[in-house]
């Protein structure tokens, strides 16, 4: 058996990588994949955590993230459907207006 | 370093490569596809870890659906080409610095002592209660001198009760002469579910706790547990005569349950028939003791555990005759299977699953409402259109029709009157 720590290990190094995408790339579409990269990576560490504790609780909670997930992407793509008709943009640097 | 660490290894460097591969590809379409691998991957774990049920929402839901209106929206707004220039934002070396710091904390906390040596704490004791003493007639069952439970006659059973650890003086008290007939002190520790049984003929019947096997059966199939509450001292066993002319065909199932005992677990397909089999006295294929005929009791279904009780029941004109009795027990579903999810989902879950549900509902039509196009809409033009028929006046109508004014000075025609309503001109 796998020990807990490789998983969460795992899960922390997916993490990171979802999150240094969206803090770095400039696609507003390539931000939204890194946001579920890092929702993928918090779901294994639940599921391995669920594992350790014998407890299905924790398999609940990654059915509910990936049911909202699926909500967020459907809302989130909309928006960028609607900011490109009017910006003909999805690149993030360009939606500043609201910066002032 | 066994096989499943090796899987465990290739399947998270393809992972981790996969993620990197994402955030380093300039087409997101590439990106995508290399997301959908991260998506397989986690899902491969998912089941490394015995969560298949999960393993397959993954994939149909995030691989499946998720992906696919990524790729959707990628084609329809032609995003691979999209961004201009550098596909990274300046702030690139603080990104970096923050992540090495959370990784570093991480792996500071995970350094610190191992996460394998924590254990879930076992739920309360649970025990029932069956009343097997052939000759103690009606009898109060009390646990440390409180009565729980009032009349019980031969063959009763009390279900599952919980009680906080500790040691209790579990008696047996007469219902009428409110004399106790017998006692005996039990340890119920954590964790532990069994049945206290009392048994035995005479004045002095005994009292024993038999653990109950409650884990997950084999697939499609129930557990059978033979308990020998004879108040005789013989040994039973469970067989299945077969056909009933054939002499030669008589399997022995469970041998040899000497009294006060309870026998090893036996698995039975689901659905099996048990018309033919019957509990005898060991050894002696004569001495039938009962057999399970009754189909309305004796009936194997999957993910249960039976303990049949093997008794001696005292009739009315004295005589005696074996009686069994069977306590069926939902045995735990298997760790992580679809059973396992969906008995929490819509027991102690029920509220946040609605809440989710109409969470999806309200997104789906957001997700309308900001996609649709604002064309002027046709109630609009058709509103346009009528202001204008009451507001033109008939000379103008004539004027386009004949070439030139006629209400205009010096033409002599007379004024015309402006319509005063709809449809009375044109």
């Amino acid at each position: 058996m796998v020990q807990t720590e490789a998983y969460v290990m795992l899960s922390v190094v997916l993490f990171i990588l979802g999150a240094m995408g969206v803090l770095l790339r400039r696609n507003a579409i390539l931000v939204f994949m890194s946001v579920e990269l890092m929702l993928n990576a918090a779901n294994l560490a639940l599921v391995a955590f669920a594992r350790q504790w014998g407890n299905t609780d924790g398999h609940l909670f990654v059915f509910f993230v990936i049911t909202v997930a699926a909500a967020e992407v459907a809302v989130g793509l909309a928006l960028i459907v609607a900011i490109f008709r009017t910006k003909q943009s999805i690149n993030i640097d360009d939606l500043n207006q609201l910066g002032g | 370093m066994t096989t499943e660490f090796w899987l465990f290894l290739i399947v998270g460097s393809i992972a981790v490569v996969s993620a990197i591969m994402m955030l380093l590809s300039e087409n997101a379409v590439h990106s995508a596809l290399f997301l959908i691998l991260v998506m397989a991957c986690i899902a491969f774990l998912f089941l490394m870890l015995n969560a298949p049920f999960l393993a397959m929402v993954q994939i149909v839901v995030y691989a499946g659906a998720i992906m696919v209106l990524f790729l959707f929206v990628i084609m329809l707004l032609g995003g691979e080409k999209l961004g201009g220039g550098t596909p990274f934002r300046w702030m690139t070396p603080g990104a970096m610095i923050l992540s090495l710091l959370f990784l570093a904390a991480v792996g500071l906390a995970l350094g610190s002592g191992p996460i394998s040596e924590f254990a879930a704490a076992p739920g309360s004791p649970q025990v029932r209660v069956a009343h097997f003493a052939t000759d103690a007639g009606v009898v109060d069952l009390s646990v440390s001198g409180v009565v729980v439970e009032e009349d019980l006659s031969y063959g009763d059973t009390i279900g599952y009760l919980s009680f906080p650890e500790g040691t209790y003086e579990i008696a047996l008290v007469d219902a009428e002469t409110e004399t106790p007939l017998v006692a005996q002190s039990v340890t119920l520790e954590d964790g532990f579910v069994g049945t206290i049984i009392a048994y035995g003929g005479g004045e002095q019947p005994a009292i024993v706790t038999v653990p109950d096997n409650l884990s997950a059966t084999a697939e499609r199939s129930g557990r059978i547990t033979l308990f020998n509450a004879l108040s005789t001292e013989i040994p039973v066993s469970l067989v299945d005569f077969g056909n009933e002319f054939d002499e030669t065909d008589t399997q022995v199932l469970v041998a040899d349950v000497a009294q006060g005992q309870a026998s090893d677990a036996y698995d039975v397909a689901e659905g099996t028939d048990l018309r033919t089999w019957a509990v005898i006295e060991s050894g002696n294929e004569s001495n039938v003791l009962a057999r399970l005929s009754n189909e309305e009791v004796f009936d194997i279904e999957r993910e249960e555990s039976t303990l049949m009780l093997v008794g001696t029941q005292r009739l009315f004109d004295g005589s005696t005759r074996a009686l069994v009795v069977p306590l069926v027990a939902a045995a735990l579903p298997t760790f992580g299977s679809p059973v396992d999810v969906g008995q929490l989902l819509f027991s102690r879950y029920m509220l946040p699953m609605q809440a989710v549900a109409v969470l999806l509902l309200v997104a789906m039509v957001g997700a309308i409402v900001l996609t649709h196009k604002r064309s002027p809409s046709a109630a609009l033009a058709r509103a346009q259109l009528g202001r204008r028929r009451v507001s033109r006046p008939l000379t103008s109508v004539i004027a386009a029709q004949v070439g030139h004014d006629i209400s205009g000075p010096g033409t002599g025609a007379a004024e015309l009157p402006e319509p005063v309503e709809d449809g009375a001109g044109d």
